[in-house]
């Protein structure tokens, strides 16, 4: 049987293959989770008492005030960047007495595990999107707080 | 009286003389009585035949009248053009290539759906498990899409309390 490419049907097949293509092409690129996470210090003062900290940038600090948070100021006291590959974790350390563990699960959701003083806190199941945050927080002394701010920049 | 004057009398009873010659003839009948006898009775005979003649009409039966309705129903209608016959394979690439198509392109939008995160938001909720000695409480805000999970835990612990406090 001889197929001719110039047949009415020839199109829509190379279309399929394309499509069928270009696919498996896309699935077999593998995709890695791109993170910044931020250890913030949340208090009414203007300033921090450590000089090393400077306020959060603005995307993070506009998307704090948006939650129901009773302080005026964020402080960013670390700032980690790292990669989580596809379908496995990865782990960022915010300061000697916190760092959080991030898993990929299935593509879909990440798994995000807080630990304090090497003891797990709280571990979240969660999707998060590109340019999404995922805050965790609790309270400090003194009436502050402590946040760890998770944005997924990719 | 010869055959052709009799002929020409059964033509003038039928009408079928030009208006002329039916005046001669009619002028004829008036001055001879044997040609005046001859068209009385070529009347009679005609008036009696168009009597006794039977008026037969056929009666149409239900389905003699059903047919002739098929028939012009039948008439009525456009013929379908003969359709060539289609080989097999031509008749399965007509249905895989679309199918195909629609097919691919499906598959096309799930990857895509999944590499860029178009079904994210719809996949399964959130879990969250804490610690036994701590709780939680979660909110999320839709607008900017932040999820906040606040965790009561004793402030002593300082379990990410910046080192410059």
């Amino acid at each position: 049987m001889k197929f001719r490419i110039t047949s009415p049907a020839g199109p829509g097949w190379l279309a399929a293959l394309f499509l069928l293509l270009a696919g498996a092409l896309t699935t077999a690129t593998a995709k890695d989770l791109k993170f910044q996470a931020y250890l913030v210090w949340a208090a009414n003062t203007d300033k921090s008492p450590d000089p090393r900290h400077k306020p959060v940038e603005e995307e993070v600090r506009r998307k704090l005030r948006e939650l129901p948070l009773r302080w005026s100021n964020y402080f960013e006291v670390n700032r980690v960047t790292f990669v989580v590959p596809e379908g496995k974790s990865g782990t960022a350390s915010l300061s000697e007495k916190c760092k959080i563990e991030v898993a990929d699960v299935n593509g879909q959701h990440v798994e995000v595990s807080l630990i304090g003083k090497g003891e797990p806190v709280l571990k979240r199941t969660q999707p998060l999107a590109k340019g999404k945050m995922l805050v965790l927080g609790g309270d400090a002394p003194d009436s502050t707080g402590w946040l760890v701010v998770l944005k997924r920049t990719d | 009286m010869n055959a052709e004057q009799e002929l020409k009398l059964q033509s003038f009873l039928d009408g079928e003389l030009p208006e002329a010659e039916a005046r001669e003839v009619a002028a004829w009948l008036a001055r001879d009585a044997d040609a005046k006898a001859l068209h009385s009775e070529l009347r009679h005979t005609r008036q009696a035949l168009k009597q006794s003649e039977p008026n037969a009409l056929l009666p149409e039966s239900r389905e003699f009248f059903w047919s002739k309705i098929q028939r012009d129903i039948a008439r009525l209608e456009p013929t379908p053009a003969a359709t060539p016959a289609v080989s097999p394979f031509r008749w399965l690439r007509r249905l895989l290539v679309p199918t195909g198509s629609l097919a691919a392109l499906a598959l096309a939008v799930l990857v895509a759906g999944g590499q860029f995160g178009w079904f994210s938001g719809r996949l399964a909720p959130a879990t969250e498990t804490a610690m036994a000695n701590a709780s939680t409480f979660t909110y999320h805000d839709e607008a900017n899409g932040t999820t906040l999970v606040w965790v009561s835990f004793p402030a002593e612990t300082e379990i990410a309390q910046p080192a410059a406090n």
